[in-house]
């Protein structure tokens, strides 16, 4: 579905240049949960800005369905977008003057002849446990609630995959585990998935873990590959430089 | 309420300006504020210069000969209706009918009243000459029904009284046969009568006025002149001139530059006002734009990651700036219509100029324009955030947001 090629993202500085991320390689399948560990500041963020065609990279390719996207005009990156990714921030980043339905609604402006509508809107916020919160606006809503009406937005239009950059950074522990959960029902119905996280608990829900450091991506081995998470013995071993 | 089954960019612009009230306000007053002074500017320029149109056409003649000492007294009389009487040797009549160019010549007799029953203040009275007359006649011939007979007036709109009634000047009764369409100018606030009615009133107003009125023997007021077709009215008036010594001609043009003179400073004032304002307003509401462009910077740039292209967002930008500057326009534009029409007469008074509502054409040209200014207002103030927002990474944006 997605093949990554020797893709490296520079930026310069007055005194020097900065590489946010180092030739990197990933090939991601369809129905896999890729998981992408890495502190603060280590490029993983910068290199999902690439895989949605919101960042262009410096060098290497970016093939989205056999599509370079990496040198797609902008429009055209847009409608991809629009159609086959949904895309879940850290933050909500839900328009604040609308509805949490009109939110969910949001992205079938951008893809006329997806498949998005209201009853799908209304399915998917039953499927997020926010049907009865639909016509709230997101100030009256929760982190929580927030984050489950960003991830119904982001699978209006059926995309085939979802991006997430650290969807739980901000939330407290049982309402991670909620959003987990609901991440790990959406792979399961077949959804791709590719989520950044600085959190090591999470590598048991992915089918393939990388870890970004100083923006070198690097494979793990499988699922549990990290046992207890940051504490386990290969974590400590492979050195993500965490503070 | 539930949104409709598909949700449209209409939907999203509507409930974007909604639901941010104070700084649409804001913006929505800035732009009535531009729309309001350019629209009063060209409904009172519009306003004297039809009342001017309708008072020379009312007139129907080329040139006005006056005593030379009451040219001044002459144009008000035109303009405003400020009572006055004043004469001169009727033999100038003759030689001015007698003069190259003048296809008809008609005297009339200038009459200030005294206090009259009709009216608040004193009215001019007008006598015609009906043999002569090309003015009142002419008004008669398109109204059949109406015969200026003994004792008969010819009232202006501003005299509030109905076709019946009877007015006394001098002490001499009057019945009042027609009123005259409103143009503004002082014919509204005058009279019309005929010399040898205005004869007998004088000679009456010995024993019944409180104040004798004279109209001296072999007097008239002024002289009317239609000049033939194909000559220049221009020149006829220089001959008239010199021809009748003591007399001064009045001409539209003259009458359109006095009345220019009266209201320029007032019109130079209110076109100063309107490119100032326009001039504070631009950079005014572009930064109002970019601030609100710098604080929904986040929320354009999850559109963008969402599937929007550039020109969606720039659409919607300038959709909401144009929404902004229609509304506050068009509530411009309603505020100063309801405004001057309301207090018309007080500012017509006010700044001594003739004046009637502007005809809905010019109404529609000139709310049209000052609308048309307001949308290339919030156009062009929405020129740099859309930039802003072309230019920006999304997703740096998002990132910053985030921290």
């Amino acid at each position: 579905m997605i093949k990554i090629t020797g893709v490296t993202k520079s930026y310069s500085t007055s005194s020097s240049e900065v590489r946010a991320v180092d030739d990197a390689y990933l090939d991601v399948k369809q129905g896999e949960f890729i998981l992408i560990l890495g502190r603060s500041g280590s490029g993983k963020s910068t290199f999902l800005g690439m895989l949605a065609g919101l960042i262009r990279p410096t060098n290497g390719v970016v093939r989205f369905e056999e599509m370079d996207i990496s040198i797609l005009p902008e429009d055209q990156i847009a409608g991809l977008r629009a159609k086959k990714i949904g895309f879940v921030f850290q933050f909500s980043g839900l328009i604040p003057t609308i509805t949490a339905l009109e939110n969910v609604m949001l992205p079938t402006l951008f893809c006329r002849e997806g498949p998005g509508c209201r009853s799908r809107a209304v399915d998917l916020l039953k499927k997020v446990g926010m049907s009865d919160r639909a016509g709230a606006y997101p100030r009256t809503l929760s982190s929580g609630e927030m984050k489950r009406v960003a991830i119904a937005r982001a699978l209006i239009n059926e995309p085939l995959l979802l991006i997430a950059d650290e969807p739980t950074g901000d939330l407290d522990v049982d309402t991670e585990f909620e959003i987990m959960e609901l991440f790990r029902q959406l792979n399961h119905e077949g959804t791709t998935i590719v989520m950044v996280t600085h959190n090591p608990d999470l590598v048991p829900y992915a089918t393939r873990t990388y870890t970004m450091n100083r923006g070198k991506l690097a494979e793990r081995n499988g699922p549990g590959a990290f046992g207890t998470g940051m504490n386990g013995p290969a974590f400590q071993q492979e050195s993500l430089d965490l503070p | 309420m539930n949104p409709p089954a598909e949700f449209r960019s209409f939907r999203l612009l509507r409930k974007n300006l909604a639901n941010r009230p104070y700084r649409n306000l804001a913006a929505i007053f800035a732009y009535a504020i531009i729309a309001a002074t350019l629209f009063s500017s060209q409904f009172l320029i519009n306003g004297a210069q039809q009342s001017l149109d309708a008072g020379i056409s009312r007139m129907g003649a080329d040139i006005l000969v006056v005593p030379e000492e009451y040219t001044a007294a002459g144009q008000n009389v035109i303009l405003i209706g400020q009572p006055n009487s004043f004469f001169f040797d009727d033999a100038g009549f003759e030689k001015i009918s007698r003069i190259p160019g003048v296809a008809k010549a008609s005297p009339q007799i200038y009459i200030a009243t005294l206090v009259a029953s009709c009216c608040a203040a004193p009215v001019q009275m007008i006598a015609i000459d009906q043999e002569h007359d090309f003015t009142v006649s002419a008004w008669l011939k398109n109204n059949p029904e109406v015969m200026l007979g003994k004792d008969d007036i010819i009232i202006g709109s501003s005299i509030v009284q109905n076709v019946g009634n009877d007015l006394a000047f001098y002490g001499h009764t009057f019945h009042v046969v027609g009123v005259l369409e409103r143009t503004g100018m002082g014919i509204d606030n005058s009279v019309f009568t005929r010399f040898e009615d205005a004869y007998v009133m004088a000679d009456e107003s010995e024993l019944k006025a409180v104040k004798k009125l004279t109209i001296p023997p072999g007097m008239v007021s002024a002289v009317l002149v239609k000049v033939d077709p194909g000559a220049s009215p221009a020149d006829v008036a220089r001959e008239i001139q010199e021809q009748v010594p003591g007399t001064k001609t009045i001409t539209p043009n003259g009458l359109l530059n006095a009345v220019s003179g009266q209201i320029g400073a007032v019109m130079r004032i209110l076109y100063g006002a309107s490119i100032a304002v326009t001039i504070v307003a631009i950079p005014l509401l572009g930064l109002i734009s970019a601030m609100v462009a710098q604080e929904r910077m986040k929320e354009v740039s999850i559109l963008r990651a969402l599937g929007a292209r550039k020109t969606f967002v720039v659409r919607l930008m300038l959709a909401e700036s144009f929404s902004l500057a229609i509304i506050g326009g068009l509530a411009g534009i309603a505020a100063a219509s309801g405004f001057l029409v309301f207090f018309q007469d007080f500012i017509a008074v006010t700044l001594k100029i003739p004046f009637i509502t502007p005809s809905p054409q010019a109404l529609f040209i000139g709310g049209g324009s000052a609308l048309l200014l307001s949308i290339g207002i919030g156009g062009i103030s929405s020129l740099y955030p859309g930039i802003l927002i072309t230019r920006s990474e999304p997703y740096e944006t998002i990132r910053k947001g985030e921290s």
